[in-house]
């Protein structure tokens, strides 16, 4: 193992990318999280579904794989809309395990209907800036972990302005402190409850791009970064985005170092093992309201 | 004297009565049926019926986990590396050449397949403690993470798992009829013993626990102790389930720490019918048939004939087609039949029984 002052520095420039890829998805989850108080297990799979969409986008129509990405954000948002009509909106505040058996429900739909469509190889989005690299001394990085960074600080710059200055922003804010209330106020929830959800999903179909064009995938490819987020959400406070951000970087960074001090397999281990610890000493998250 | 009588009147009830008949049907059907593949089917189904209703005992006491594979791994690891050490050391003690295939044997796989369940009972404690204060989401993301770090230690510590080319278990019950006859016997005691405990004072706790844990604890249930109990009894039948799996395919590797092992007892729960004894079972029929039948060659070439062409990118569509079916019917089960299959069948048998009923007073003296 070589553990030069440039492998350090590489690994943690490499934490911060995917940390960033699972910043975006942790956001998405915690909005929905926020606002309507449900947890979409099969937000991962939207990461993968858009991963592929994206895939087939650039490869069928040649656009460039940036481009590709806000298509399939576009076609990734409405298909959350169908999801949030058709299966979450029935179940919502019955018992939350209904919440979970729907998304695993979902998670076998997405998962088989990606093999079916495309099969069971391993893809990987062909980027308009493969193969080059920014050299800076003692290590290199490529473009596209670079631009990873960028597109994540523009699209939650998106959303923070779309939360806080408009006024769909300020409805979900209002439900998202009580549904009931924000009804009396004339606030059509359910509407929200579509709109939360359908953001939620393009971010993590933002997300599921960028990591199509930085990791190989395949349909299996969006359970692990699910829970992922959750852990990120958990140990950066429930509907906090500061929260989320710090924790993604921190996720990022930790996974990263894990696998370069000890070794491919623990990269996971070690992240869940953080969030088991924080879970035990504090059940509801750092940031978690107490328990009515 | 309580527990006398609490068992008396388990022993007398339909529902026993049910769980016996039924797994006497089930230990003689293959007689009459005599097929490999529907043996085969049979097996799993009665294996995986263990699994599931572990899992619903626990759901049954307010908690859901979704890292049951863990206690499948580490049950399916435990007795196969001590059934296999154990008749080495009879081997040796003996003075044979190779194991006889016979009454010692299914000593030591049940021996072993015992003390797969109280290894696995002893890690749920662990994991049970940990676990004490989640609930809900909480507990399915951190029981979850457990499965992951499972799969972790497995192939770290490859030198005593062999998890990741797979560890061989040593024959010690004829595979086929006499197999799954142990199989039969080990779902028969394992269903009745958590048929008894849920209808028990424990049963009663739990539930209360999953009412309204506050309002349980008021009235002075020590819920603490009784959720690790549920805990414990739970990942004690989890991981017996894992050692008659392993023992039936003959292999284990890490795969079967895998999330979709963690997610199989649970759907197959709520198929069925979550909290209620039947429920598991019919789950698990339902879950295996589904799935095996895709397996078959002739359904095969099929779905493959019919279906092939729109879908080139795949060689056989037969196990994405069923599991992608089995996500639409547990989606389908959860909005419209919450309480699963059994109710449908409830409802059904109500409604026949009540037209009965009113063919008779309608008829004419």
């Amino acid at each position: 193992m070589d553990l030069t002052a440039p492998t350090i520095i590489l690994t943690l420039v490499w934490g911060v990318a995917i940390g960033c890829v699972y910043i975006l998805l942790a956001t998405g989850l915690n909005i929905i999280f926020g606002v309507m108080k449900l947890v979409n297990f099969a937000h991962g799979q939207l990461l993968m579904i858009s991963a592929f969409l994206t895939w087939t986008i650039s490869v069928s129509l040649g656009l460039n794989a940036y481009l590709a990405i806000i298509i399939s954000m576009i076609i990734v948002a409405l298909l959350g809309i169908v999801v949030e009509r058709f299966t979450f909106r029935r179940v919502l505040g019955t018992d939350k395990l209904n919440e979970i058996f729907v998304s695993l429900g979902l998670i076998y739909i997405f998962e088989n209907v990606a093999m079916l469509i495309w099969g069971a190889s391993s893809k990987q989005v062909t980027s308009p800036f493969y193969g080059m690299s920014v050299s800076l001394p003692g290590f290199s990085i490529t473009y596209d972990r670079v631009i990873a960074v960028f597109v994540v600080v523009a699209a939650l710059a998106t959303f923070g302005l779309l939360l806080w200055k408009t006024k769909i922003g300020l409805a979900m804010r209002a439900t998202s402190q009580r549904n009931t209330t924000a009804t009396l106020m004339g606030i059509n929830v359910q509407r929200v409850y579509m709109f939360t959800f359908a953001i939620g999903a393009a971010l993590a179909a933002v997300a599921g791009g960028l990591y199509g064009v930085i990791y190989p995938f395949d349909y299996q490819v969006g359970a692990l970064p699910t829970i992922i987020a959750f852990a990120i959400i958990i140990m950066g406070g429930l509907g906090s985005i500061k929260g989320a951000i710090i924790g993604g970087l921190l996720y990022g960074i930790t996974e990263q170092m894990a696998t370069l001090f000890l070794g491919g397999t623990w990269g996971s281990a070690v992240a869940f093992t953080l969030l088991i610890v924080v879970l035990i000493i504090r059940p509801n998250g750092i940031f978690g309201e107490k328990e009515d | 004297m309580r527990l006398k009588q609490t068992l008396n009147t388990f022993l007398h009830s339909r529902s026993f009565l049910f769980i016996i008949v039924f797994f006497a049907i089930t230990a003689f059907i293959p007689l009459l049926l005599r097929d490999n593949f529907f043996l085969t089917v049979m097996t799993l189904i009665t294996i995986f019926s263990i699994y599931a209703a572990s899992w619903n005992f626990l759901a049954n006491s307010g908690q859901g986990s979704l890292g049951h594979a863990v206690f499948l791994g580490v049950g399916g690891f435990a007795s196969a590396i001590i059934g296999s050490s154990i008749s080495k050391a009879a081997v040796n003690f003996l003075g044979t050449s190779q194991m006889p295939v016979g009454g010692l044997s299914a000593i030591i796989l049940i021996v072993a397949l015992l003390l797969g369940g109280l290894l696995s009972a002893g890690v749920g404690l662990l994991i049970g403690l940990a676990c004490i204060r989640l609930k809900a989401w909480y507990l399915a993301m951190v029981t979850f993470g457990f499965s992951v770090i499972a799969a972790t230690l497995s192939s770290q510590f490859d030198s005593i798992t062999q998890g990741i080319n797979g560890y061989t278990t040593t024959t010690l019950v004829t595979k086929g009829y006499p197999f799954y006859l142990l199989v039969v016997l080990f779902a028969l005691t394992s269903i009745s013993v958590m048929y008894f405990i849920m209808n028990s004072r424990i049963g009663l706790a739990l539930r209360a626990i999953h009412g309204n844990e506050t309002e349980a604890k008021m009235i002075g249930v020590n819920t603490t102790k009784y959720k690790l109990l549920a805990f414990v009894i739970s990942t004690f039948f989890a991981g017996l389930s894992g050692g008659l799996y392993t023992y039936f395919i003959r292999l284990i590797d890490n795969s079967i720490f895998s999330p979709a092992n963690s997610f199989l007892p649970l759907i197959m729960s709520v198929i069925g019918g979550l909290g209620t004894v039947p429920g598991p079972i019919i789950g698990s029929i339902f879950f295996v048939s589904i799935q095996q039948i895709s397996t078959l060659p002739s359904v095969v070439d099929s779905l493959n004939g019919a279906l092939g062409p729109y879908f080139p990118s795949v060689s056989n569509v037969g196990p994405p087609l069923s599991l992608l079916t089995i996500g639409i019917i547990l989606i389908i089960i959860v909005i419209f039949a919450p309480k699963g299959l059994i109710s449908i069948f409830h409802k059904i048998y109500k409604y026949l029984m009540s037209e009965q009923k009113n063919n008779k007073e309608t008829k004419p003296k």
